[in-house]
């Protein structure tokens, strides 16, 4: 029994294949993005072994597209949670649980229809034909949305909040009702409430959805291209085009490179506020 | 709120019924309607490219669901077990899986894997005429890679909030380290490890982006519908779209009959 | 083809054909056994109908044939299926640049794709199309092509491509919305700035783009010079606010009245001039691009001879018209011309005035390859 439990080969085996994957198809071709991005741009385009830093150094020629991320991302998630949590609220603490996961699983489904087509069924909606048409009846006239970085928060919103209810309403769900109860017989008022018990208790499930959804939405291609029209350029965007268009992979490398940094910047200041905040065995689980 | 929450439903579901009403558009063009039709179902699933991208997708989607709960429930019993640097290399790695955005993954998969075909392919086609390529299983192995990590990651959760004085009784009484394992561990870990294969599943028959880099020749079902409306789309494309999300409806239904009757089941046996 | 057996004797013979019509063995074997094959071969030629059933004989799979946006009449692609069982996968590209990305990077799987007359003497640098075998394009004839259309197919006595159709790249925009009455680049990239703010177009494309901004300074619409370059890229940049997208599929966009104006191909403009009679198309006065595209077979294709097939098939005359009465761009076959209704024939967005085609430049292949052009590009859509 001992035996097993501390055996070596076991552990061994157990870690091995997933270490394996890790190493091979993560780590590796991370290091390969790593070399290329001191390389130069072939002449017919693709990658010709050199080193420099020219491709590191010319990063500022996609500030915008670094820019247009870095605060549309953040904003979009932003967003997202701030819509999120009333359904999830809603949903976890004033429905019947009789229709709770009906309600929860049809905030999801959205999901399981294809997020081009429902993209592109934005285009249709956010187009001149479409809403601002309508709001032409009510004297909004001339209203543009489709490409502006509007209908880009809108799509965001729209294709990441059944990814981030779940989350919220899991950490709601668990959250003990006595101590809304107790809150209220102390004279706190309902706001208060929510402010002080309700809301610091589903910290962890907003950190959890809007980690996610941060992630998707950095690296998010079809999302600027299709409601943001090539106008809002995404260093998405720049990526595609670098490998898929202009050939220049040491450049695309260098910017792959600088995403990833920026990645880890963030997520590791945003963990250690939420840790900060949170009770920490809780927020070991996001 | 309840106002609210009608109109979080409508904004989720105005675009979905664009879809749908479009898939039953008499007319050519999705968005011009002539009446009501149900052919475009028909030629929908009569049309072999949209059925072997849903095949291809499908495919791509169990397989990778299957392998990244296998390994990452390993993974995250494995890690129990470990401590120190090891351990902390673990989860460096699995963070790092998470965190790498996609079109990275999808890129550096691209240019690694076509590095190293340049340098193998001359001496296989030399010896074994064959040349590796890009294809469906490159697509397998970059969601995998996140995959195991988001499975990992849920069973550890669940593992931490479990009881361990099951596993210890049921060692006291003799059962093999095995028996333990299949009679315990696994029945108590089983809802984290369906999550992540769902999610996995979910996850890997959505994703446009690194199928557009590494899908080779192999075309998945984004892929086509990212080709159509490049083309001018048609109705045949919102029949496939209300196909797949009626399906996964149905398939959660049945999931949740399934479950509600396991807990009405155990309720039963405890009482 | 199949190989003559000689003489066959009427045993064998039935024997054979009730094999053929079990299906244990193929068409091609059975003919070729029989002596048919000889029959065959001999009759096809001597009745066309014939020759494409013969020739498709052999062929199955799919074929994945890679070209621009509305660029084929589905109705030729659906009967070359029906006629073949071929099933053809379709993928459309926003520019010649991303095509050849694509087919650097390796295992694209395509069969037959549509490279534009610059790009082609790249493609054959690097190695990445085929040599055609014209004996298996029995329906094209280069004899009846206008030859300045064709001239980039042939490198060096060798046919690496053979010519689609023609065209030139000006401006659309919609007079419903549009009075000025534009006739050139300077007016166009002017009132982008101006009145027409938010409503204009340009293609996801460097070539034309920047071409394109090029001829608003009067330079040429191939130049590599940096200082040139800078001012087209200047010109871009103030533009950019002022555009409503960008992006080489645009008709959707002028459908739906998002926008009023875009650069545009001839096809395009036929087609939309169709269901849409205010839409009109500019050839600038300065300039622009004339081109002419054309069928290659990149190297490692998995059906090479449904390729060939199909390329065939869509070179024939009379399925050529249907293409052209589709995409609405003139063909460079004479043989098509003929089978093409005379409205089409006489139509200025098909056939511009002379005046407006002799300014005209054919794009150049380093036009496409400078990697200055491409940053620029970049830049203007980052910006």
């Amino acid at each position: 029994m001992q035996d097993y439990r501390h055996s070596r080969w076991i552990t061994a085996a157990l870690l091995a294949p997933a270490g394996v994957f890790f190493v091979f198809l993560l780590i590796l071709p991370l290091v390969v993005v790593l070399v290329y991005s001191f390389g130069a741009r072939a002449p017919a385009g693709g990658y010709e072994a050199a080193f420099t830093f020219d491709n590191y150094l010319n990063l500022p020629a996609r500030g915008k597209a670094f820019f247009n991320t870095l605060t549309l991302a953040p904003l979009g998630t932003l967003l997202t949670a701030i819509a999120a949590f009333p359904v999830a609220y809603i949903l976890a603490l004033k429905t019947d649980p009789k229709w709770r996961v009906t309600l929860l699983v049809l905030i999801m489904a959205p999901f399981w229809t294809s997020q081009l087509l429902r993209y592109y069924a934005w285009i249709m909606l956010l187009g001149s034909k479409g809403i601002p048409s309508w709001l032409a009846y009510i004297g909004i006239a001339d209203l543009r949305i489709i490409n502006t970085p509007t209908a880009v928060l809108i799509g965001a919103v729209y294709g990441f909040l059944p990814l981030m209810v779940p989350p919220i309403y899991v950490s709601l769900e668990k959250l003990d009702k006595r101590l809304l109860e107790a809150s209220a017989d102390l004279g706190a008022t309902p706001l208060r409430t929510f402010f002080q018990v309700t809301l610091p208790l589903a910290l962890p499930g907003v950190a959890t959805g809007s980690m996610l959804v941060f992630i998707l939405l950095m690296g998010d291609y079809i999302l600027p291209q299709y409601l943001g029209g090539g106008k809002v350029f995404f260093i998405g965007n720049a990526l595609v085009d670098l490998f898929l268009q202009s050939r220049n992979w040491p450049y695309g490398a260098a910017v792959s490179v600088a995403l990833v940094l920026i990645m880890f910047l963030t997520i590791s200041l945003y963990m250690r506020f939420i840790l900060s905040r949170t009770d920490k065995r809780r927020a070991a689980l996001v | 709120m309840r106002v609210y929450l009608v109109l979080v439903y409508v904004f989720l579901y105005a675009p979905i019924a664009l879809i749908v009403g479009g898939s039953f558009n008499a007319g050519k063009q999705a968005m011009i309607w002539q009446g009501f039709s149900l052919e475009w179902y028909g030629k929908a699933f009569s049309n072999p490219l949209i059925t072997e991208a849903l095949g291809t997708s499908l495919y791509i989607a169990l397989a990778t669901a299957a392998i990244s709960s296998v390994l990452g429930l390993m993974a995250a019993l494995g890690l129990e077990r470990v401590k120190g640097w090891l351990r902390t290399f673990f989860d460096a790695l699995i963070y790092i899986a998470i965190m790498v955005p996609g079109i990275v993954i999808g890129i550096s998969t691209l240019i690694a894997f076509v590095s190293i075909f340049e340098l193998v392919n001359p001496a296989l086609t030399a010896t074994f005429n064959i040349r590796l390529q890009m294809g469906s299983w490159a697509v397998i192995a970059a969601h995998v890679l996140f995959n195991i990590a988001v499975v990992a990651l849920l069973v550890r959760a669940r593992l931490q909030g479990m009881d361990r004085s099951l596993v210890e009784a049921s060692e006291d009484l003799y059962a093999t380290p095995f028996g333990t394992f299949r009679q315990i561990v696994l029945p108590l870990l089983a809802p984290a490890v369906l999550a992540g294969f769902l999610l996995a599943f979910t996850f890997s028959f959505e994703d446009f982006i690194i199928a557009y880099f590494v899908a080779g020749p192999d075309v998945t079902l984004p892929i086509y519908v990212f080709s159509s409306i490049r083309r001018g789309v048609t109705p045949e494309i919102n029949a496939v779209g209300t196909v797949v999300l009626v399906t996964s409806l149905l398939l959660l239904v049945i999931a949740q009959l399934i479950l509600q009757r396991g807990n009405q089941a155990r309720v039963r046996a405890d009482g | 083809m199949t190989k003559v057996t000689g003489h066959i004797s009427a045993e064998e013979f039935l024997a054979q054909l009730r094999r053929y019509q079990k299906g244990s063995i193929s068409r091609r074997q059975f003919l070729g056994v029989t002596g048919l094959g000889l029959a065959t071969a001999v009759l096809s030629s001597a009745v066309p109908g014939f020759r494409p059933r013969k020739a498709h004989a052999a062929l199955s799979g799919t074929v994945n044939f890679t070209t621009w946006p509305s660029y084929f009449a589905q109705e030729n692609l659906d009967n070359f299926t029906k006629e073949t069982g071929v099933k053809i996968n379709v993928a459309v590209f926003g520019s010649n640049e991303e095509m050849l990305a694509k087919l650097q990077a390796g295992s694209t799987g395509w069969d037959v794709f549509v490279p534009t007359n610059y790009a082609i003497s790249t493609y054959k640098e690097l190695g990445l199309i085929e040599e055609l075998d014209l004996k298996r394009l029995p329906n094209y004839d280069a004899s009846t092509q206008e030859q300045r259309f064709t001239a980039e197919g042939v490198i060096d006595g060798k046919t690496y491509a053979v010519p689609k159709d023609w065209g030139t790249t000006g401006f659309v925009y919609n007079n419903k919305n549009i009075t000025q009455n534009p006739t050139s680049w300077k007016e166009f990239f002017d009132l982008t700035q101006g009145p027409w703010t938010g409503r204009v177009m340009v293609h996801d494309y460097q070539l034309t783009t920047i071409g394109n901004a090029l001829k608003y300074h009067g330079f040429s619409f191939n130049s590599n010079d940096e200082k040139e370059l800078a001012e087209a890229e200047k010109l871009l940049i103030a533009c950019k606010p002022h555009l409503f997208g960008i992006n080489s599929d645009y008709k959707p966009s002028l459908i739906s009245g998002d926008a009023w104006a875009s650069v545009c191909w001839t096809g395009d403009a036929t087609q939309l001039q169709r269901d849409m009679p205010e839409m009109k198309y500019v050839l600038a006065k300065e300039g622009g691009e004339i081109w002419s595209d054309f069928y290659a077979i990149p190297k490692g294709g998995q059906n090479v001879d449904a390729a060939y097939a199909l390329i065939d098939y869509l070179l024939t005359p009379e399925i050529n018209a249907k293409e052209v009465q589709a995409h609405g761009y003139p063909s460079t076959d004479s043989r098509t011309n003929k089978l093409v209704p005379k409205e089409m024939l006489e139509n200025p967005i098909l056939y511009p005035a002379a005046e407006l085609l002799s300014p005209l430049e054919f794009g150049a292949a380093a036009t496409l390859t400078n990697p200055l052009r491409a940053e620029i590009m970049a830049r203007f859509k980052a910006a």
